[in-house]
């Protein structure tokens, strides 16, 4: 309780410094959780993508079960393939069926028989899906058409990367202006405080007792930008959160699940106080010596 | 407690502040050290309480020569310390200093307001606990000085000086101070002072420090 006592006076006895290293530190998690919940977003759009068919191999007329099966087999041994589902020609009347119900006119001169055949590929990584297209392009008595979403899923996996390149570079700059800024205000107020604690020193404080009250300081800091920052990320999120939902439909681009939102917190609320504490550890080790 | 220096020299510099000193002060004893400005009398003070280190020679602390920073605080907790400019902390109030010392010392957490009630009311300031020391005179501020000092139940009061920002009634008013604790708790009292009159009316243990010109 002292120590606590001791912090809030220093907290109180210079608010404008503490409260530039508060803003800043809410500023830089307010940033970072703004590319968690981004980054998070579109991996959900590449996931949705991911799990529809990614490449759909129409298949010529006439072929036999053996043929049928060699191909399957063929494209199944590819790495990191994850599915390959064959769509019958009645099959695919089936789904031709279901997706225009509301519409007979579309529906009734269609038979199973105009319909072509196909194999519907999905993979772990998107990236195999380019050589599994290639390969197949080639064989054409086999293949009548290939369609592969290969723009929608190269552009998503380039914003996912170029998001992630930008948030690394973004964050460690914040990361490091949190820190610095965080360590001249310590600092200044140590510096503030040399007498007090060449006195408590004196008296007989170990040098532990004399820095507590700065690293409580900066645990505060960093517990209280976290979740100052993870807040107003999250009441922005919410905000927007139908419309980010639409324009990314059939996709869900912001979690309704609550874990995600706690984990995140939690996490963020853990790197605030390593933060917080690692800043104002090294900044009194650097000038708490005597 | 018990502080011997063994040959003790301390120099800053090529200038000798006190050169081959060696004393002993035992438990109980009422220690004047005095001499001219320069002569080494806060020099004395600091190598006690480990704030310097001697440049040869060594100092015992109950035949112990303190040498990790954890010896050394522990010494200092066994230490009340009046300094001469006070170093009283300017945004605690007069009882929080003195609380603050308690914690420092690891005080008891029950007995705690029992110490600083009994402090302030020897040096009869229970009227001014709350104030801060930028609202109290010299002559508070110095008996808030020995209060803090004296709430740790000390083995040992350092007195840097005390009488020196002091009127002659306060100045005498700390001295009976000192000497109600030393012979009251037999508290060993080491005090510097340039104060003649004094030194000579208490008929204590003299250690008198001459100038090296």
């Amino acid at each position: 309780m002292h120590h606590l006592s001791h912090t809030w006076r220093h907290l109180r006895r210079s608010p404008f410094q503490s409260i530039i290293a508060l803003l800043t530190m809410t500023v830089s998690f307010f940033i970072l959780t703004s590319f968690v919940f981004f980054n998070s977003g579109l991996n959900s759009v590449l996931n949705h993508f991911n799990t529809k068919p990614e490449i759909t191999i129409f298949l010529k007329d006439g072929l036999d079960k053996p043929t049928l099966e060699a191909a399957q087999n063929e494209i199944a041994t590819i790495p990191d393939i994850r599915e390959v589902r064959y769509v019958s020609k009645e099959k695919a009347l089936e789904l031709y069926k279901e997706l225009n119900k509301n519409n007979p006119l579309l529906t009734e001169m269609v038979t199973a028989s105009i319909l072509p055949a196909s194999f519907e590929v999905s993979a772990y990584n998107p990236k195999v899906l380019e050589a599994v297209a290639q390969k197949f392009t080639a064989k054409t008595t086999l293949v009548d058409e290939i369609v592969y979403q290969k723009d929608l899923i190269e552009s998503l996996m380039g914003w996912t990367n170029m998001l992630k390149n930008f948030a690394i570079v973004t964050i460690s700059f914040f990361g490091l202006v949190a820190f610095f800024v965080t360590s001249a205000v310590i600092g200044l107020k140590i510096t503030n405080r040399k007498d007090e604690i060449n006195t408590s020193r004196l008296l007989g404080a170990s040098l532990f007792y004399v820095k507590k009250p700065f690293l409580m300081e900066g645990i505060i800091y960093g517990v209280f930008g976290s979740t100052v920052g993870y807040l107003a990320t999250l009441s922005i999120i919410i905000y927007f959160k139908a419309k980010l939902n639409t324009f990314f439909s059939p996709a869900i681009f912001v979690s309704n699940d609550p874990v995600f939102f706690l984990t995140w917190f939690l996490v963020e609320l853990s790197i605030g106080f390593v933060v917080g504490l690692g800043t104002s550890f090294v900044v009194s080790k650097r000038y708490i010596k005597w | 407690m018990e502080i011997k220096f063994d040959s003790v020299t301390k120099n800053y510099g090529p200038i000798s502040a006190i050169k081959d000193l060696s004393f002993t002060v035992t438990q109980g004893d009422f220690v004047f050290i005095t001499g001219p400005s320069g002569s080494g009398k806060s020099t004395i003070i600091k190598l006690i309480l480990n704030q310097i280190k001697p440049s040869s020679g060594q100092i015992l602390v109950n035949n112990h020569s303190p040498k990790t920073q954890l010896e050394i605080d522990q010494n200092r907790r066994k230490i009340g310390v009046i300094f001469q400019d006070f170093q009283m902390i300017t945004d605690l109030t007069i009882e929080e200093n003195i609380a603050l010392n308690l914690d420092i010392v690891d005080f008891e957490n029950d007995q705690r307001p029992l110490a600083i009630d009994t402090a302030l009311k020897k040096m009869k300031l229970q009227n001014r606990r709350f104030l801060f020391p930028s609202q109290l005179s010299g002559g508070e501020l110095q008996r808030a000085c020995l209060a803090r000092a004296i709430a740790i139940s000390p083995q040992l009061i350092l007195a840097d000086e005390p009488t020196g920002n002091l009127d002659p009634i306060n100045a005498w008013n700390l001295i009976k101070y000192l000497k109600q604790e030393n012979e009251k708790r037999g508290t060993t009292i080491i005090m510097t002072t340039h104060h003649l009159d004094i030194v000579k009316s208490l008929n204590k243990k003299v250690i008198k420090l001459i100038k090296d010109n």
